[in-house]
């Protein structure tokens, strides 16, 4: 049994109950809001805010973790279904813009019509013998589908362009997490020392009082810098 | 990489070591809830935008009488971010109740305007989407110096306020792709200020240096009007709001001058992208500074960071700089105005205009009328022949010609007619007589001359 050589502290709560997949993956929470933060201090990609990339990178997860499919199954399928989602999206808020409706009302028919979407392309997954992707589970989609309201505000607000980059963002920075917190070494060193997940803290408190250029903020000023 | 760097501004710099510390709380709220700020702003004699009305609830809307609403107008919600939800209307559709006509011509029924109201209301426009007021105010009208430059609305000039100092400022024109927002993100042109003179320098379009207008005008050189005013309404703002880091929006009204737009308690980092500058270098000279009245802000931003080179060399010679390309205004016949630019041209006597714009200028006549004797008496091959008394004599009937002129160039000999004018180059005006021939072909509707210059060192570059 993989639990022998768990830490004493996640074996105490293993034995309260808790199964350990839930327990490691509520440790690597830090580490997801971590590297977004990371990501939008140092290297200047902003995605949309801390909530919608670590749900996504999560979501991602789940699909990985499906009896079945393998981590990077994981990433491919919830690639795709994240690309439908904002495809179907973009086209749904065009054609809805037309009728000229109320903003609550107009976001209900455009994640109605993403949802359908969704559902299309699990059948599709069906028909084409990929049961991983027919099968998976209600949690990353209703995730993913949410991602929609968040797009569309930001299209709204601050244009397509803007809400497309922000969506490439949150996508890379998913990806970066998902694949960080699947790393076998890191999910090792999280289970046999759980404590190091408090040093995020302390990385958290110097990325807050860093001051410095953004990594994109030196493509961005390029040619004012001597 | 990561060593501090001491010219640029950060985002993370920005926010921790000028925001956080010099804008609190209390006067962030301020700068974000529009109708406060301009009830103490008018309060304190600072121009703002005249109220029509504001709407603060669905039972105002539903009272409210759409009738009463003046032929344009701006409709805004008040806790609106990045000229979020702002309607602009021009004008009433003619024969049609309560139907008006933006910019771009699509129409805006009553119906739609009680829409975009609701949205407002329930918070869809405001920071936090929190419930909402809408107001109506004023539309400000174009000033004419800008009118070449705008593809549609009204650009505005963002001042950065640090230490009771202006530190830069750029104006930002919008565009079509910014779809009549100057909004930069949005693809509205920023264009960098000279802090001494009000002159524009450089300019950029998705933060990336552009020379020319998309209409193909040079945005450099651009004499922004009152800059001085300008200034000092940014610092009085910045008294009056406690926003020790402060983005101040003042438009210019064609009538009524400076006009303060909104308060910005989070001012973007693209100015220094404009002004091809950083930032961090000019807080740094201001940190720390006694500033105790306006006039001194003002001084200290001219002198600080105003290029002086070229008022020096004005100074010793007398006589005025300019470029090899410069923006003109013609004045022709009933006080036609025309604004263009033209092209400095040591290599020609004459200044000459295309026919296109001679006749807009109210010289169709004299063209015509040139021509057909011209053409009569067999072109230039009969009437090089003829010597000048005849050939004066033969042209005398042609109304508002001053004389006719014989010009070699390179394309051959042309004889041309000559009609009198006034020219304003860099604030100076000219009287000029000036040629007249067709120059549609060619990059500048306008080559001023030798006889022109007199006053004027020109700068090749």
């Amino acid at each position: 049994m993989q639990y022998l050589n768990a830490n004493w502290f996640i074996q105490w709560i293993v034995d309260k109950g808790v199964p350990e997949s839930t327990v490691i993956l509520i440790l690597m929470i830090p580490v997801v809001v971590t590297v977004i933060a990371f990501f939008r201090q140092i290297v200047g990609i902003k995605a949309f805010g801390i909530y919608t990339p670590a749900m996504i990178t999560f979501a991602f997860l789940s699909i990985g973790l499906q009896p079945g499919n393998t981590i990077l199954n994981g990433a491919k399928y919830g690639i795709f279904i994240f690309a439908v989602i904002v495809i179907v999206g973009i086209l749904s808020r065009t054609l809805v813009k037309k009728f000229r409706l109320l903003y609550l009302p107009r976001m209900a028919i455009v994640i109605t019509l993403v949802s359908l979407a969704t559902l299309a392309v699990l059948v599709l997954g069906g028909s084409l013998q990929r049961t991983g992707l027919a099968s998976v589970s209600i949690f990353p989609i209703v995730i993913m589908i949410t991602l929609v309201e968040k797009f569309v505000a930001t299209q709204i607000e601050k244009g397509s362009r803007i809400a497309i980059i922000l969506s490439l963002e949150t996508l890379v920075i998913s990806l970066v997490a998902y694949f960080l917190i699947t790393w076998p070494p890191l999910v090792q060193i999280v289970r046999d020392y759980p404590w190091v997940v408090v040093l995020t803290i302390f990385v958290n408190i110097f990325l807050g009082h860093w001051s410095g250029l953004r990594i994109t903020e030196y493509f961005r000023f390029g040619k004012l810098i001597k | 990489m990561f060593f501090r760097n001491k010219t640029i501004l950060g985002i993370n710099a920005r926010n921790l070591l000028y925001i956080r510390p010099n804008n609190l709380k209390s006067a962030k709220k301020l700068a974000d809830d529009k109708l406060r700020c301009k009830r103490i702003l008018k309060k304190a004699e600072v121009p703002v935008p005249r109220l029509i009305k504001s709407i603060k609830s669905r039972e105002e809307l539903e009272n409210f009488d759409f009738n009463s609403l003046p032929n344009s107008f701006v409709l805004k919600p008040n806790f609106g971010f990045g000229g979020e939800g702002i309607l602009v209307v021009y004008g009433r559709k003619k024969g049609r109740e309560n139907v008006w006509v933006r910019a771009d011509r699509s129409q805006v029924t009553e119906d739609d305007l009680r829409n975009h109201i609701k949205n407002i209301l329930d918070g869809y426009y405001s920071r936090l989407d929190t419930p909402d007021f809408a107001f109506f105010e004023e539309r400000i009208q174009l000033y004419k110096g800008f009118k070449p430059y705008v593809f549609r609305g009204v650009p505005d000039i963002r001042i950065i306020v640090y230490n009771h100092v202006p530190v830069m400022a750029m104006m930002r024109i919008p565009t079509e792709a910014s779809g009549g927002t100057s909004n930069l993100h949005r693809g509205g042109i920023g264009v960098g200020i000279d802090m001494a003179t009000g002159v524009t320098t450089t300019a950029i379009q998705y933060d990336k240096v552009i020379e020319r207008s998309p209409n193909g005008l040079l945005l450099s050189g651009i004499k922004i009007p009152q800059w001085t005013e300008i200034l000092k309404l940014a610092i009085k703002a910045q008294n009056i709001s406690k926003l020790g880091y402060l983005g101040a929006d003042i438009a210019i009204d064609r009538n009524r001058g400076p006009v303060f737009m909104e308060l910005n308690a989070r001012p973007g980092l693209s100015i220094q992208n404009a002004n091809q500058e950083g930032l961090l270098l000019r807080l740094n000279r201001v940190e720390g500074l006694k500033i105790k009245t306006i006039r001194r802000g003002v001084a200290l931003a001219q002198n600080l960071f105003g290029g002086e080179i070229e008022d020096e060399i004005e100074n010793l010679s007398g006589k005025r700089i300019i470029n090899s390309t410069e923006k003109i205004m013609i004045i022709g016949r009933n006080k036609r105005e025309i604004r263009t630019e033209a092209k400095i041209d040591t290599g020609a006597g004459f200044t000459s205009i295309d026919t296109s714009l001679a006749k807009e200028l109210g010289y169709e006549e004299t063209l015509e009328k040139f021509n057909e004797i011209y053409q009569q008496s067999g072109g230039w091959e009969k009437l090089k022949d003829k010597n000048s008394k005849t050939r004066e004599e033969l042209f005398k009937k042609v109304p508002f010609l001053a004389d006719t002129a014989i010009i070699h160039s390179s394309h051959g000999t042309s004889y041309r007619p000559v009609v009198k004018l006034k020219i304003i180059m860099d604030k100076v005006t000219i009287p000029a007589l000036v040629t007249i021939i067709d120059r549609e072909h060619l990059k500048f509707p306008v080559i001023i001359g030798r006889r022109n210059l007199k006053q004027f060192l020109v700068e090749v570059k």
